[in-house]
């Protein structure tokens, strides 16, 4: 079976992530969003992959190459200015051949759901269901078919969703061929299965799990829920009086100085420096090169790439991107003291505890205070003693 | 300048070569035309736009295909000419961007040897060239290699043939791009047609000729295979049409020396009309730029043939009576401004004989006049004329060339280095000068007088200043009241018959405490001990400085207004070609 993975867009609403990669490309457990569903498909079986990429498409190409690392063929297909996903699934019209499976780059799925979807009758859609069906294409389903799709929904008819997972044949291309623009000027795929569904003969699949990121607060959960089924491993150094408890997975070339606690499931990349007496704890991921100092506490946060928390710092419930640098003394409040939810930029998070979103290269002088659900715009840059709250934009600098 | 564009791949051909040309329609749009290979080849071109008339091109069959919008050069616009040309067999199909110089002579030849011309174009020798080899050798790639080295000129070229499953591309002095996709590869003549399907490109280089295939490119240089560095182009669209400059208008400044000199070369004794020759007087009609031209023509043409010079707006001269006689010259860039065509009509009716100078083949001025001399500036699109200019200024030349009987001499093949040199100029100071400024002044005598009106219409275009151009002379007898510190004045004063007085009018200015920015001749320490900017240029022929001090005087403009925040490229209330009365 060959296997389209759509990756082509941005994924605006992870903004300001997604300055420097595309959304696939966050990472979750130390590896890309997408890393995750190819491994999984992987292992249910499928060798041969089609990526569509667009947006960021060089850090994509360049992390996975043609595939042979992960013992899969990749190969690609460009939609470099996004008219739809239905363009999108256009565009690796003649590199599959036969029956495929189509699945969207930016959420996770278990092998055993891509198993059992590759064995069904195509064309069929994979369906699971959300508490908050509203933000997606809602399905009505009888007798194993889908009967109805209603995008973005105001009053949603069930709790039933579009998971983004289908299996089709060639004949999907000639449906797409007939879509017209909609009013957003866009081809979209699920215009072209209205046919198949209001004829019944779009088949649907209940996937057991089903993990979508839509925001930068629903990666935590993400984080967590992948750090499950993590496996203790130690590629690095860890000093004397260093104390570990859970699966904790250090990478090759770090250093865990004496001192530190470590609560798992955590994962720490390559080439970072852990301490002295650092404190990082709740499912936190930790990227390639980064440097958590004396005296700070990471507590259940996404750090990326490069990012330094060097001394006297705090970072709780937050997703941090690459290439920062926290002065001394800079913390971050996570929780209201009304104990609402969080709310970033207007949007409820549906968590009482998260911090701040934090884009690429940001500087904080010493002693900054970011307030509870903050988002921070990449390369933005504080002077010391900044109280930090609300949206700030990129590269902004504030005095 | 034309633009190809080219596909071999797995998707159908026509659809995206026709979205590639309509990206590269600002660099010709006047025809435009698609060839692909299916079960055989298929051809389909047409006189027009290919944003208004792709319909049927879009419907040609085959993953392989090339296709080309139209700049005209070599033959009037019209459907015969748009590229693609097929060889005599109608087998096998190329298009061109670029000059064959030498095509005069291999057409004798090709049609002594019994092809069949179709076109008036100079790219139609390439194809039957090919077919020749084509036919003996039996293979594309050899054909090609074998007929590059025979083309003068600058050429980029797509071939495609029937039955063959490769495109054979060639560059030498024009622009090509090799842009590497997935399962498909393109080849154009920049970026934008390339840049919606991949970043990854190569760039080839002169000389080079390259087999490419659905997934592979073969360069040769000189028959050795090459590698050219695969790069990834961050641009956006609009970043690639202004190759990498700012705005238009820079990108149009920069490009002046090529204007020039292709305009030298292009326009030689046999394009000029036996009648231009020997005129008994000349009237030159105009309006804006143009007119400024034509008053740089009158000093050069009165002061070496003797020929008296008339020169008129041609929106005024409808109001001069008769009788009008002798040679009535119409210059205009797009060959569509409404009073120079009316003037040359008003012309044509007291019998005058007429000639047009224009950018524009096939323009409406071109058609109504008894002979035209085209420019050779390529499409300009900021709204302010500046390669146009340039390129006027090297037709004019000419004509002034054949009128005396002299030949083009070493100064005018080599006046575009000169050009080339004064764009690095650094002109801080006097922008810091003129940015604060409400009215500048600008003044010049002899020719120099015209390069002042000249730059005061760039200032005032652009940058929204007040600026007005003065014979040096003239300002004593009334504006001389206008004169303040609040007022700088930009003087022209370069080494020759003027000198002296404009060292005494640059002194009498100072005396009434105007800031003076002046252009002279390298060295000059009496004029930098007067003025407060100097603004040396090279001392050479006077012709030669009235083009370096336009040019630094085109970049003041520029650059006063950028830093002014003025929208250079389409100043407000102003139209590019001006269409009505």
């Amino acid at each position: 079976m060959e296997c389209v993975v759509l990756a082509a867009g941005e994924g605006k609403r992870m903004r300001p992530l997604t300055a420097k990669r595309p959304k696939v490309m966050l990472p979750l457990a130390n590896r890309p969003m997408m890393e995750h569903l190819v491994l999984a498909a992987r292992d249910a079986g499928i060798a041969d992959f089609v990526f569509v990429v667009g947006y960021g498409e060089r850090e994509i190409r360049k992390y996975f190459g043609n595939g042979s690392e992960w013992g899969i063929h990749i190969s690609y297909a460009a939609q470099r200015h996004q008219y739809g996903t239905a363009d999108a699934v256009r565009s690796a019209r003649d590199l599959v051949t036969g029956p495929f499976l189509l699945m969207n780059g930016d959420m996770i799925l278990k092998t055993g759901d891509i198993a059992n979807l590759c064995n069904q009758q195509a064309p069929c859609m994979g369906i699971s269901t959300t508490d908050h069906p509203g933000d997606y294409g809602v399905v009505l389903e009888r007798e194993g078919f889908v009967t109805s799709l209603e995008e973005k929904s105001k009053q949603p008819k069930s709790n039933l969703i579009n998971a983004g997972a289908y299996l089709f044949t060639q004949e999907i291309f000639d449906l797409i061929d007939q879509v017209h623009p909609s009013p957003r000027g866009e081809l979209e795929l699920t215009d072209a299965l209205a046919g198949l569904i209001a004829e019944k003969m779009l088949k649907a699949y209940h996937l057991s799990y089903w993990l979508d990121v839509g925001h930068p607060w629903d990666m935590l959960d993400a984080n967590t829920t992948l750090m499950g089924s993590l496996d203790a491993k130690n590629a690095g150094t860890v000093e004397e009086g260093v104390f570990i408890q859970g699966s904790v997975d250090i990478g090759k070339g770090s250093v865990i100085k004496s001192g530190t606690y470590i609560e798992g499931p955590c994962v720490i990349g390559k080439n970072c420096r852990i301490g002295p007496h650092a404190y990082i704890r709740g499912a936190s991921s930790i990227g390639d090169d980064c440097h958590i100092g004396h005296c700070s506490e990471i507590k259940n946060s996404i750090i990326m790439n490069g990012t330094k928390i060097p001394h006297f710092n705090y970072i709780g419930d937050s997703v941090i991107g690459s290439g920062c640098n926290f002065g001394a003394g800079t913390k971050l409040a996570n929780l209201r003291h009304d104990h609402q939810n969080v709310k970033v930029c207007g949007k409820d998070t549906r968590r009482k505890k998260f911090g701040a979103v934090i884009g690429d290269d940001v500087s904080f002088g010493i002693n900054c205070s970011i307030n509870v659900g903050s988002m921070i715009g990449s390369g933005a840059q504080f002077a010391p003693n900044s109280s930090i709250e609300g949206c700030i934009g990129d590269k902004a600098t504030i005095r | 300048m034309c633009g190809i564009v080219g596909y071999v791949g797995r998707r159908e051909a026509a659809p995206l070569i026709v979205e590639g040309l309509k990206k590269l329609e600002y660099r010709g749009y006047d025809s435009f035309g698609v060839a692909t290979i299916g079960k055989s080849l298929e051809l389909d071109k047409h006189k027009g736009r290919i944003s208004e008339n792709a319909r049927s091109a879009i419907r040609l069959k085959g993953k392989i295909g090339i296709g080309h919008t139209r700049w005209a050069t070599h033959g009037i616009p019209n459907d015969v000419n748009a590229h693609p040309h097929l060889d005599c067999s109608g087998k096998i199909a190329v298009v061109h961007n670029g000059i064959i110089e030498n095509y005069a002579e291999l057409k004798r030849q090709l049609k002594a040897s019994g092809h069949t011309f179709s076109s008036d174009t100079d790219t139609e020798v390439v194809v039957h060239l090919i077919e020749e080899e084509y036919g003996t050798k039996k293979d594309l790639l050899l054909a090609v290699q074998t007929v590059v080295p025979k083309l003068e000129g600058s050429y980029a070229l797509l071939v495609i043939a029937d039955k063959e499953e490769q495109m054979i591309v060639a560059r030498n002095a024009s622009p090509l791009v090799i842009g590497i996709g997935d399962g498909e590869i393109f080849a154009a003549s920049d970026m934008t047609p390339i840049l919606e399907h991949t970043e990854r490109a190569m760039f080839l280089e002169d000389g080079d000729v390259a087999a490419i295939s659905r997934g592979e490119v073969t360069i040769f240089n000189k028959g050795t295979v090459v590698k050219r560095p695969l790069e990834l182009i961050d641009w956006s669209l609009e970043d690639v049409k202004k190759g990498g400059f700012a705005h238009y208008m820079l990108k149009e400044i920069y490009e002046q020396p090529q204007a020039f000199y292709n305009t030298i070369r292009a326009v030689n004794p046999e394009t000029v009309s036996e009648f231009v020759r020997h005129p008994t007087s000349i009237t030159v009609v105009a309006c804006g730029s143009s007119y400024h031209a034509g008053l740089i023509f009158k000093y050069l043409l009165e002061e070496s043939c003797r020929v008296p010079v008339r020169l008129e707006f041609a929106s005024e001269f409808k109001y001069y009576p008769p009788p009008i006689e002798g040679l009535v010259i119409g210059i205009t860039q797009s060959g569509e401004t409404a009073d120079t065509l009316t003037a040359l009509k008003q012309a044509k009716t007291h019998n005058c004989k007429t000639l047009a100078i224009t950018n524009i083949l096939g323009s409406s001025v071109s058609r109504l006049a008894d002979a035209t001399i085209f420019m050779r500036a390529g499409p300009e699109i900021s709204v302010a004329a500046t390669k146009s200019f340039i390129a006027q200024l090297a037709v004019l030349m000419q004509i002034v060339n054949n009128i005396s009987g002299t030949k083009c001499n070493d100064m005018l093949l080599h006046a575009h280095q000169a050009i080339e040199e004064i764009l690095l100029i650094d002109l801080a100071d006097a922008v810091t000068v003129c940015t604060s400024a409400k009215d500048i002044f600008y003044v010049g005598r002899g020719p120099f007088y015209a390069v002042a009106l000249e730059g005061a219409l760039k200032m005032k275009e652009i940058s929204y200043i007040h600026a007005e151009g003065y014979a040096a002379g003239e300002l004593k007898h009334g504006p001389f009241a206008l004169l303040s510190s609040e007022t700088p004045v930009i003087a022209l004063c370069t080494p020759g018959d003027t000198y002296g007085v404009m060292i005494s009018n640059i002194k009498e200015m100072k005396a009434r405490g105007a800031p003076v920015i002046a252009i002279g001749g390298e060295g000059d320490s009496e004029l930098l001990d007067i003025v407060d900017i100097f603004i040396p240029i090279p001392k050479t022929t006077p012709f030669v400085q009235v083009l370096t001090s336009l040019v630094v005087l085109q970049l003041l403009a520029y650059h006063t207004a950028v830093a002014l925040g003025r929208d250079v490229d389409k100043p407000r209330n102003l139209a590019k070609s001006v269409t009505v009365e």
